[in-house]
Parts: C-alpha cells; structure tokens; sequence
C-alpha cells in the first residue's frame, strides 16, 4: 500500500511538471506577450521596455524556471488589471470556490451514495422509482434555473435565506444544494448500477451461503466493492464543480474562483487567467490522487498495477 | 422411512421460475434422502436442475424463484417453512456450500482470514484469535502450504486450486453436518482435482458430514458416491447405491450417460467420445410422460400418454420408466 502511494505520488509529480509547462506556454499563445501588453498604441520603445521590466527578452527556459520558481515561493505574478500581486487576489477567491465545492460534494454523497444503495438493493420498487426520477429531475435541469428557483422560493416567496454572498452558514445552503443536485445524479446512478452488479457476484452468494447476516453481507461484502468506481466519479465532479461554479457564483454573488476566471478572460488579465489554470490543475491532479489512494484501500488488486 | 440417522428428507421439491415465456419448472418434484456421513452424487446433463436443486436446499433461490416440497426436513425439522432468520442461522454453520467458480467466489476486497474469521464469528461466540486458530486447523487438513501467510492474502494472490481450498476451508469452519459442493472442481487442472476429491472425501470421513456432490462427470462419482440419483429436465430418472446404479442401470438415459464414460482402450481420441444425440425438451410449461423419450431408442407411444411411475427395485434402487429392470448393463465394463 505504501510502495503504492509512493509510485503514484511520483507519476503525480511528472503529470504536476507537465501541467506547469503547458500553463507557462500559455502566455505565448496570442503571440509576443510585450507586444500585446503594450496594446494598440504601443510604440516601438514601450514595447521594449516592456520586454526588458518583464523578462521576455531571456532565453525561454530561464523564464519557466523564473516563473516556476515564483510560483513555488508563492509570487504568482502581478494581475494586469488590478495591478495587485496575482497571490493576494487568488487565494481568498480559491478557498471560497473550494469550500463551497467541499461542503457540496460532501452531500451530493451524503444523498447519492444512499439513494443509490437503497435503490440497487429493491430494483424496480418505489424507493427505486423515486431516485430515479430524482436523478432525471437534477440531470434535466439547467443548474441557473434551479438556481433562480430556489432563489424565488426561498429569498423571494419565504425569505428566509440570503440570496447573496457567502457571509453566515445560511448563505451556504442554496448554492451548495445547487451545486450538489448538479452531482449527486451521476453518483446515486453509479452506486446504484454497482450494487445491482455485486449483489448478483458470486462472492455475495458465497458471503450468503455462508449465512453472514443481510446488515453485513450489505455493508462489509457488497458495498465496498460497489463505491470503488464512485470514489473516481466523486472526485471528477468534484473538478468539474470548481470548473463549473462560474454559474452559481454568478447568481449568488459570490467572489469565488470561477467568477474570477470568467472575468479574468473577459479582461484579457493573463498572470491571473494563468494562475487560476495551474491551481485547477493541481487542485485535480491532487484529487484524482486522494481518489486513486482511496480506491487502492477499498481494492486490492488495484494496488499492484 | 426417515430414521434417527437421516439427515436430509427431500420430498416432492420443486423449483419453478417464472419467465416471459411461461413458468418455467426447472425441478419437477424430486425425491431423495441422505444419511449421516453419507455422499449423494447428482449427475445429470448441463441445465437438468441440478444447481437449483442445491440452490433450493439452501434457501438461495433467485429472488423471483418459487420453492415447494410436500416435505423438507434437515436433521428432523422442517426447513420448508423456516423463517429466513433462523435458515440464516443453519447456513455456513449446520449446513454449507462450496461452488464451482474459485476465481469469482471470493470476495476480491477483503484478505482470506478477514472471510474465514467473518463466518465463524457469525455462528459461534469466538474471538478472532480462536476464528483464526481454526482456519488455521482446518488448512493442515486441507493441505495448505504457508498457512499463516495465506490468512493474509487477498484472493487474486492465490491460485485457483488454494482458492478453492479456502473455499472448503470455509464451508468447513463451524464444522457443518452437510455440505453441499456444486462441481467443486470442474473449473480446475485434472490433477487439482484428484487432489480436492481426495482432500473432500477424507474431511468428509473425518468428520462424518453427509455430502451432496453435484457433478456431470461420472469418473467422479465412481471414486467419490455412496449413492447416486441421475437427473434428467428437472426430474430424477433413477437412484440407489453407486454400484447398483453403474452395474445396473436400468433407465436409457443412465445407459446413455455411462456409454459415453471414456474408458480406457476404448475410445482412443476424446473426439470419438459418444455422446447421447438429440437435444433436452424445454422446461417452460407442463410435460407429460417420459421427458427422455425424443431422445430415447426404446420409446413408445405409451411413454407419451402418461406419466411414467416409479419403479422400485427390492434393494432400493429404483427409476422412472415402463421398461423391465436391466440385468446386463453396460456398466459392466466400467471398473470402479
Ligand atoms: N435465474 C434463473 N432464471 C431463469 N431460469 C433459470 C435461472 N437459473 C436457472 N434457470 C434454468 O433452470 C434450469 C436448471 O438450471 P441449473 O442451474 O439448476 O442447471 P444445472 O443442472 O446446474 O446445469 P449446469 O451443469 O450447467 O450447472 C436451466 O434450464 C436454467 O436455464
Ligand atoms: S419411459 Fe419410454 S421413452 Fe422414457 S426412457 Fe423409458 S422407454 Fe425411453
Ligand atoms: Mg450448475
């Protein structure tokens, strides 16, 4: 188990390196970065200058390695437009997206995982009916929609929850259950096709046969092994929320990661869009790790390869 | 006929699936009992009902499968009626079952003695220390290498053989009184397989469980029954003593089944192996008289009128069809 977290903490290194580098070429993309700082009515000289003040004029690879190494010590660069070191404005919106994507996951499993177990358990019953209609319900509908719906309801008919911002506990509660009804369907629709999968295993039939009690056969036997391809999806829509919070950001007023990225690109604000693509990155890279180390708890076999 | 020594009394079971199709009736009234220490072979062709019947013994039936019986006894009670509670209690403690598939019927997320330890615990007030001290007993009688290593292990990291014996050894933990093994070692290497029937039958001797053995191989019911019953499309054709049935069998089908044993000097090549022609009737629906009889030389018409009695034989062997007792039989030349 060790040596298996060791090996896939090394592959996570190499993919983190590979990951630093494609973001660094970012800033080529549109062509000279001084060239495009300077804008249309940079002169010849203002465009020089530029180069010299920013370091575009040494050889690339000093520059990733500069630039890297800023990271590493936590200087992200300087945004463009609120001409603010990028770290200062980045990491209160990163942990603010993070947060809410945290608590939302958390209950998109605290509901899917259950619903999915309960379902799978009785297929073709009631209690199965209803989380499948749960699940077309929360795939169906556009997560802005559900949003303002809530909004209506809640702040609007029966005002009883803030609509904007993210200042009391209070204010977490829509946007988190926006966010977790846009997750748990995958999650409750996976757990639900694994445990209709492992139920009907030779191995639960042996765990049966050998008159282990329904409680444990459930929890020990068959649901350990049902979870192990929802770890994965978990943790991607996990990713994708992050990626996808510009929406509920946007309706709930909230100053987060995904409102900033948005506004960002809109701004042309290159040191920022730059820095909020690394963080994302890492910020997957780890998860698809936790989620791999998990997996390799919850299955053995899975630790040899 | 049930007596202080018997341990399972089987009468008139049956097992009928519905299906799109029609009720299908995968056995069709069966009759059999089993003494203390004593091993029944069930042999018969793939899909006969041979599992279910086992399925249905255990109270494993698929959720949608109906089990009836005029009679249902295990050591002297009834089990037809009992809650599933208390025949959750009976199973892996009184009674046990090992399958035929030792790669899949583990399970892959949990170590050996995890599984062994889980089952004892669950019938018997131990700790997992005296759990594992039996597991360790029994794989001594089971001939496991590296014993304590092996409690360790998940099952990918053994063998289909050792999983197999790990499957036994845990069949085996609350010392049960019948144990069911449904072809325990057809998913193995020939020589694998002698080494379990030998590893069964002397576990079974020593501590006088009744065994039913279901198996399609005749070689492994000459070296391992007592008594054998011959299934055919959800019925029993004929039973009694091995040797009664194998120097005398008297339904065709039997005839058929051990014409087809490959011996020794007579069929030189597997390819040349016959084999009964013609296919088994579908299952799904009522069936009157001989269910063999599309496949029978000896068949007529009255085989298709009525249903074919049972005959009993003086000395306890009996079969299912109008013709005469055989006194030859082609199982002369099959050497036990
Ligand atoms: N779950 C099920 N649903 C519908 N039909 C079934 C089911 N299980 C078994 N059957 C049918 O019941 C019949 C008997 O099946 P069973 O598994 O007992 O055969 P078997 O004698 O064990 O055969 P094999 O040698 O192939 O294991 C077969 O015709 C099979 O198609
Ligand atoms: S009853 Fe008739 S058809 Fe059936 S096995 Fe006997 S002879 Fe053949
Ligand atoms: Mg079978």
């Amino acid at each position: 188990m060790y040596r298996y977290i060791l090996r896939r903490s090394v592959s996570g290194l190499l993919l983190i390196l590979a990951v630093s580098l494609a973001t660094f070429f970012l800033m080529f993309a549109g062509g000279d970065p001084a060239t495009r700082m300077a804008g249309e009515s940079g002169s010849v000289a203002d465009i020089i200058r530029i180069r010299e003040a920013y370091g575009f004029d040494r050889p690339i690879i000093m520059q990733y390695l500069s630039w890297l190494g800023g990271f590493l010590t936590g200087d992200l660069g300087r945004s463009l437009y609120f001409d603010l070191p990028v770290s200062s404005i980045l990491v209160e919106r990163m942990f603010t997206t993070m947060r809410l994507g945290a608590c939302a996951i958390l209950l998109a499993v605290a509901i899917g995982v259950p619903l999915g177990v309960a379902a799978g358990c009785h297929p073709n019953t009631k209690i199965d009916r209803f989380a499948l209609l749960f699940a077309v319900v929360g795939q169906a509908m556009p997560t802005f929609w559900f949003a303002l719906l809530l909004v209506i309801a809640f702040s609007v008919t029966f005002p009883i929850l803030p609509s904007s911002g993210l200042d009391s506990w209070k204010h977490y509660i829509m946007p988190m259950v926006v966010l977790s009804y846009f997750a748990a369907p995958a999650i409750m629709r996976l757990t639900r096709s694994g445990m209709i999968g492992v139920l009907d295993t030779d191995y639960i039939r042996t765990a049966r046969a050998m008159g282990i009690v329904p409680r444990k056969v459930l929890m020990k036997y068959a649901l350990r092994n049902a979870l192990i391809p929802v770890v994965s999806l978990a943790a991607a829509q996990f990713g994708y929320m992050l990626a996808g919070s510009v929406v509920v950001e946007s309706v709930f007023a909230i100053h987060g990661a995904g409102r900033l990225a948005w506004e960002s690109i809109l701004r042309s604000d290159l040191p920022v869009i730059q820095a909020l693509v690394l963080c994302f990155s890492l910020f997957y890279i780890v998860l698809t790790f936790l989620a791999d180390v998990v997996n390799a708890w919850l299955d053995p076999r899975m630790r040899i390869s | 006929m049930s007596t202080a020594d018997t341990l399972l009394d089987v009468r008139g079971l049956r097992v009928d699936i519905p299906t799109p199709n029609g009720m299908l009736h995968a056995v069709r009234g069966i009759d059999f009992d089993l003494k203390r220490g004593e091993t029944l072979c069930l042999v018969g062709e793939s899909g006969c009902g041979k599992s279910l019947t086992a399925m249905a013994l255990m109270g494993l039936l698929p959720r949608k499968a109906l089990r009836t019986a005029d009679r249902l006894e295990f050591q002297g009670n009834d089990i037809l009626s009992l809650p599933e509670k208390a025949f959750n209690r009976l199973r892996g403690n009184r009674m046990a079952m090992i399958f035929q598939e030792p790669m899949t019927s583990l399970n892959p997320a949990l170590t050996i003695g995890q599984q062994l330890v889980d089952v004892h615990r669950q019938h018997r007030n131990v700790s997992t220390k005296e759990a594992r001290e039996r597991a360790l007993f029994l794989f001594e009688k089971i001939g496991v290498s590296a014993p304590v290593e092996r409690l360790k292990q998940y099952p990918h990291e053994l063998s289909g053989g050792l999983r197999q014996r790990m499957m036994i050894a845990m069949a085996l933990m609350c010392g049960p009184q019948l144990l069911l093994a449904d072809e325990p070692t057809t998913a193995l290497d020939v020589t694998i397989q002698a080494e379990l029937l030998r590893v069964l039958r002397n576990l079974q001797e020593e501590f006088g469980m009744g065994m039913i053995l279901i198996t399609h191989d005749l070689g492994v019911v000459s070296r391992m029954a007592d008594k054998v019953a011959v299934m055919y499309a959800g019925e029993i054709v004929e039973r009694g003593d091995v040797y009664q049935v194998f120097n005398r069998p008297s339904h065709p089908y039997t005839r058929g089944l051990l014409e087809c044993l490959p011996i020794p000097g007579r069929h030189k090549h597997m390819a040349h192996l016959p084999s009964i022609p013609g296919v088994v009737p579908s299952l799904i629906g009522d069936l009157t008289g001989c269910a063999f009889r599309e496949r029978c030389q000896y068949a007529e018409d009255r085989c298709g009128e009525a249903d074919i009695d049972w005959r009993q034989l003086p000395d306890g062997q009996g079969y299912q069809c109008i013709l005469p007792a055989s006194s030859d039989g082609v199982a002369s030349e099959v050497s036990r």
